[in-house]
């Protein structure tokens, strides 16, 4: 075994770095969503966060050993030797032998700090250079108190007044460090392993084999133990309690088990590597924390992919929903684009005899557009209304008018809502797949403002484009010469037959017959050549409709209707991620801690 | 030594009780996958089930062997114990704790050959001995080594055996232990002065004490004769604790060279041995009043099984009581598990259509003609309306409808599983039936299904073809009058809207109070989820006879297209987990369970 007489001095944890975790630890584990796991972290936070705010606050203060093992063990005896007297009833009369756990201290000791009272402790003042910078509690045993969950026996037995385990879990907190005994019969009790897993996350340990000189040594068996229970046990020490403790008395050369357990404790646990200890144990604190509280999340991971995927897919199929919906609306309404576009081309067209015959339409049209009810919303738009909002204007019917149903939403909610429940992600979290009747109306009255503008904007520049394309003077020009044309034909016919067939060749004049049946052509030419305009407004059309209906997906519409389960993924993987990166730097700062070379540490959950 | 069984001593009658016990595992074996469902307590976690698969069917009618188990914690020399006691190295003993891993049983010679191994020792397999080494062997699993006495001298009827610890951080060596322990007549306790009081020890040989085992007190590692006086404190401890009234207690000196060399000595104490006799354990094992000391672990066995608050009949009160609680559930899935579905109006010519067609051989021919007339010249007018923008054909109608329709099914399917989803939130044991089919299902699925459905079922089927004839048929046999009727009752019909009451279980679906008070023309029929129906029955609608004919044809129809619903319900979202939750809230009432209480009945009388 390795002498500890001059042990290389571990690397001191980073401070700053740990400090800086912690404050990160603080501000991440209690504010996750209202998460079932975030709470479950949360709630285990509480135990860890009072214990490293105290490591912080008492970084200086002395630490406290606890002697834990099975019952027999020796541990009081152990206690006895250290101390250098008879503190602490021990011995073979009846078990288990401790009840109440004596704390040893030195005189000067200043004990204020811990909880006696909830501990039940009995205080022993020593002299004992072993227990100097030391306080060290004999605690009682795990093994004796029957066992959680055995079948009850017959009533009236002694033990059902046994609650030394309740009694080691009071005090087993206020130790920063365990020293673990176990003999030959005990190393591999099953209630000692589970106390200490319990308690060992984050407290450093001394592990010491008793009655050395009865027992064969176990000690490489149960170093394998506990390296499959996920301890790190750079050394066991081995030795014999009741021999050291006669030694003590005699004032002897103590035996050389003991005497290295007492140099491994001074060099250890005292003094600079006291806070070295405390330190190095809070950051194993740390990283076993955000280690085991993660570890919890990994089943979650999936699930919220998994949930995003479905966000994705149900936006889509909602979005396809309504881009169909909308652009057979945009289509079917022919006529409103004519007077959207058609119209105002005309109306800014000045000057010119086709001008003002299309003047003169559009005045007779308006008369017939004013009577006609407008319809919905695509309708509104495309008569040129404006489109304002209002939080009351939303329900089911207004977008159910735009082409999506509520059945429709209410699949694509309740598909989520599983993908969610698999991911724990529930109610307040994320609403039903059936909105109430305000969730209902405010979502989707956002749809249909979202809608209004995006369809507002959209219809806009479509519109714009195409009177640039048709309202270009060249375009005016050439129909004003087309329609001019006609008129001119039949002047010069009117003129012809006037000049001369009338007044050379002297025929009858034809009379106002001619003219009225040339109006007759120059209205259907106008119709025509109104019609061509037209023919041009719709050129291209349906192609314009459909790329404009494809950057539907782009503008978000349907989000609302889904918000509380894209809100509640994001909220539920951006802290899983924050975890993450606390994680590794938990590990880091762990891994940099170094290794003390007695003390044992808990690394790994058990195999 | 040899033993003779004496013939003053009368061979135990357990074969009385064979059939009773046969009778009674067989009960238990049958209702153990209902309580399994029923999320009753394990029954192997029970003593009762120990004793009564373990103890009392292997051995009630075979050959009366007595079987003597060493038993105790760790590193306590079990192995050094039974190697002494059987006279060989039959398990070996090694420094290191919790490595007898198995069971090891020395039988007389010839007696192995001539018995069923693994129906004595239920729960291991049987394999002959090998080496020394074979306890301690890793890769099997709950086997139990066996091998024939070399020295010749064991009993016949006397079985020794090694077992694993009963305190390690190896729980599946607590589990062998038990196995043992509940097939053993005889315990040999091994305790030391570190583990006697240890919980896990204690609770080990209390139940041993309880189901009426004698165990032999064996003190290993004692610091003799240092610790002698200490040894009757620690009995007295023991025996409080656990209910042991050991017969006859050992020691082993703590030696630690001899026990190494293999070599210990077991003295007994006179003083705290019941007969004062001194006589070594090998020999006390030998000379065994067997058969007394068998009636009394199989009346201890039987004891254990029936008794009233740990033992079978409690855990039959556990099924009633699952089975209530399930009862409970069910009606909570009774009260959520109803949706309304809000159908669309149907297309008035879908009925009307079945109407006429019915009618046609029962027209005269001058109506005929004169409605064909009518008939013609309303698809004219609708032609032209359509032409016109004004109306809609019958096909863009119908296809508005199915749209309609389609849409409040989907509603009425997310309805229900927001309601099972809130169910099962309040209730845990709807959630383990129902909830994991409800959280890892791809409900996507649920709908596509839907759809799917709705898409292949045709407008009119034949099913509902039929429905309508044989309505009409009844009607016109009860109402001569009925064309005139059927008329007038067609224009009123039209409008009517039914609602459609969804419900997981029938009882009751009908009695949902209609809307009609409120909604003019609201029809409310009830369709059941759990049992799909086919042909005529399918469109059955459960307010049968006490509604108005025409009514009832739309309620028809429309049951039938919400049928669907009921079917996707049933067949993909649901599964057979309602029927599962029907029977297991009707489980209380099944014959095993009267049965399993008449033979615990019996067996109490026989164990008195």
């Amino acid at each position: 075994m390795a002498s500890t007489s001059d042990p290389t001095p571990a690397a001191e944890p980073d401070f700053a770095a740990f400090d800086a975790l912690v404050d990160a630890l603080g501000r991440w584990a209690p504010t996750g969503p209202a998460w079932a796991p975030a709470r479950r972290v949360k709630n285990e936070w509480e135990g860890v966060a009072a214990r490293l705010d105290k490591v912080r606050r008492e970084l200086s203060r002395v630490l406290v050993v606890g002697v834990v093992g099975g019952t027999g063990t020796g541990k009081s005896t152990l206690v006895n030797a250290l101390a250098g007297g008879e503190v602490t009833a021990a011995g073979d009369v009846a078990r288990p032998t401790t009840v109440n756990p004596i704390v040893v201290a030195a005189r000067d000791v200043d004990l204020s700090w811990l909880p006696l009272d909830a501990m039940q402790a009995r205080v022993v003042r020593s002299e004992s250079p072993a227990v100097a910078n030391i306080v060290l509690v004999d605690c009682p045993d795990p093994d004796t108190q029957s066992l959680p969950g055995a079948a009850a026996g017959e009533p009236g037995r002694p033990s059902d007044a046994n609650r030394n385990r309740d009694l080691l879990e009071a005090v087993l907190p206020a130790c920063d460090v365990l020293l673990l005994v176990a003999t030959a019969q005990k190393y591999r009790s099953w209630i000692v392993a589970r106390e200490v897993a319990a308690f060992a996350p984050g407290r450093p340990l001394l592990f010491v084999q008793t009655h050395a000189s009865r027992d064969p040594d176990i000690r490489g068996d149960w170093r394998r133990e506990l390296e499959s229970q996920g301890f790190d046990v750079p050394r066991i020490f081995r030795l014999d309690g009741v021999e050291a403790a006669a030694r003590a008395a005699a004032a002897l050369e103590p035996e050389p088990g003991f005497a290295e357990l007492v140099r491994a404790i001074d060099g250890e646990l005292v003094g600079r590597a006291a806070r070295r200890v405390r330190r190095t144990g809070a950051v194993d604190l740390a990283a076993w924390f955000t280690r085991q509280s993660l570890s919890g999340l990994d089943g979650f991971t999936e699930p919220l992919a998994a949930l995003a995927a479905g966000i994705t897919t149900e936006r889509s199929r909602l979005e396809a929903i309504l881009a169909r919906s909308i652009g057979e609306k945009l289509r079917a309404n022919r006529s409103a684009w004519q007077r959207l576009i058609g119209d105002d081309v005309v109306a800014r067209w000045h000057g010119g005899p086709f001008a003002a015959f299309l003047h003169v339409i559009a005045a007779l049209g308006s008369l017939w557009s004013r009577v006609r009810p407008g319809g919905g919303l695509v309708g509104r738009l495309l008569a040129g209304q404006a489109v304002s909002v209002a939080a009351r204007d939303g329900g089911w019917p207004a977008i159910e008018e735009l082409g999506l149903a509520a059945g429709e939403v209410e699949q694509s909610r309740s598909v989520l809502s599983g993908l969610a429940s698999r991911a724990g992600l529930e109610h307040p979290l994320v609403g039903r797949a059936r909105l109430d009747a305000a969730a209902a109306t405010a979502a989707t009255a956002s749809v249909v403002d979202r809608a209004g503008h995006w369809l507002g904007e959209g219809i806009d520049r479509l519109v714009a484009e195409r009177r640039s394309r048709i309202g270009r003077p060249l375009v005016h020009w050439t129909f004003e010469a087309l329609f001019l044309a006609l008129l001119v034909t039949v002047l010069v016919r009117a003129g012809w037959n006037f000049f001369h067939g009338n007044l050379w060749e002297g025929k009858p004049v034809s009379g106002i017959g001619f003219l009225e049946e040339a109006l007759v052509w120059v209205i259907l030419w106008g119709f025509a050549l109104r019609w061509a305009i037209f023919a041009l407004v719709r050129l291209g059309l349906d192609r314009d409709i459909q790329s404009l209906v494809a950057g539907l997906a782009s503008s978000r519409l349907v989000d609302p209707l889904i918000a509380d389960f894209t809100d509640a993924r994001v909220a539920a993987t951006e802290w899983l991620d924050e975890g993450g990166l606390l994680r590794i730097e938990a590990d880091r700062l762990a891994a940099a801690c170094g290794e003390a070379p007695g003390l044992g540490r808990l690394r790994r959950p058990s195999t | 030594m040899v033993f003779e069984v004496t013939s003053a001593t009368s061979p135990p009658a357990f074969a009385a009780w064979a059939g009773n016990v046969a009778a009674l595992c067989d009960a238990v074996e049958r209702l153990q996958p209902l309580a399994a469902t029923l999320g009753t307590g394990d029954p192997q976690l029970g003593g009762w089930h120990g004793a009564l698969f373990g103890k009392l069917r292997p051995q009630v009618a075979r050959e009366p062997l007595l079987v003597a188990a060493v038993c105790g914690g760790t590193n306590t020399g079990k192995s050094l114990i039974t190697n002494t006691l059987v006279g060989a190295v039959i398990s070996r003993s090694v420094p290191e704790a919790a490595r007898t891993l198995h069971p090891v049983a020395s039988f007389a010679r010839g007696v192995a050959e001539r018995i069923d191994l693994a129906a004595l020792f239920p729960g291991f397999r049987p394999v002959p001995w090998r080496s020394d080494e074979d306890a301690l062997d890793h890769a099997s699993a709950d086997v139990l080594v066996w091998r024939e006495d070399p020295g010749g001298t064991q009993p016949a009827r006397l079985v020794v055996l090694d077992t694993p610890d009963i305190d390690g951080t190896l729980r599946e060596n607590w589990h062998r232990a038990e196995l043992v322990r509940n097939a053993a007549d005889v315990i040999v306790a091994v305790l030391t002065q570190q583990k006697y009081n240890d919980a896990a020890v204690r609770d080990f040989f209390a139940a041993a004490a309880a189901a009426g085992k004698t165990v032999i007190v064996v003190f290993n590692m004692v610091d003799w004769p240092r610790q002698r006086e200490r040894i009757a404190g620690w009995l007295a401890t023991f025996a409080a604790e656990t209910g042991v009234m050991a017969p006859a207690v050992y020691v082993a000196p703590h030696d630690f060279a001899a026990a190494e060399a293999g070599r210990i000595a077991l003295h007994p104490v006179p003083e705290l041995t019941r007969d004062h006799a001194e006589l070594g354990l090998a020999e006390r094992l030998a000379t065994a009043d067997f058969d007394r000391i068998k009636r009394h672990a199989m009346e201890g066995a039987l004891r254990v099984v029936v008794d009233p608050a740990h033992g079978l009949p409690a855990w039959l009160d556990g099924i009633d009581q699952a089975a209530a609680g399930w009862r409970d559930s069910q009606r909570l899935l009774e009260r959520e598990g109803r949706v309304q579905v809000e159908l669309p109006p149907p297309p008035r010519q879908i009925v009307w259509d079945e109407v006429w067609s019915w009618l046609e051989p029962r027209r005269s021919g001058v109506d005929l003609f004169v409605s064909a007339g009518y008939r013609a010249m309303g698809r004219g007018i609708s032609w032209a309306a359509h032409r016109l923008g004004v109306g809609r054909t019958a096909a863009e109608r119908q296809e508005d409808f199915a749209h309609a329709e389609l849409e409040a099914l989907k509603r009425a399917l997310a309805d229900f599983i927001d309601r099972l989803d809130d169910a099962c939130r309040r209730d845990a044991r709807l959630a383990s039936r129902l909830g994991p089919k409800l959280a890892s299902a791809d409900r996507a699925a649920w709908y596509a299904d839907l759809e799917r459905r709705h898409a292949a079922l045709p407008l009119v089927s034949e099913d509902y073809r039929t429905f309508v004839r044989l309505e009409l048929d009844r009607f016109a046999a009860a109402n001569p009058g009925m064309v005139k009727a059927l008329l007038a009752g067609l224009t009123v019909g039209s409008v009517a809207r039914p609602v459609m009451t969804l419900a997981l279980f029938g009882a009751g679906a009908a009695a949902v109070p209609a809307a009609a008070g409120v909604l003019h023309h609201v029809l409310d029929f009830g369709v059941t989820v759990a049992a799909p129906l086919a042909g005529e029955g399918a469109v059955a609608v459960a307010a049968t006879g006490s509604k108005p004919l025409i009514e009832r044809l739309f309620a028809g129809w429309s049951a039938e297209r919400s049928r669907i619903l009921a079917e996707t319900l049933h067949d993909v979202v649901l599964g057979d987990g309602v029927e599962e939750i029907g029977r297991l809230a009707a489980s209380g009432s099944r014959p095993e369970l009267a049965r399993a209480r008449q033979l615990l009945v019996e067996c109490s009388r026989e164990c008195g």
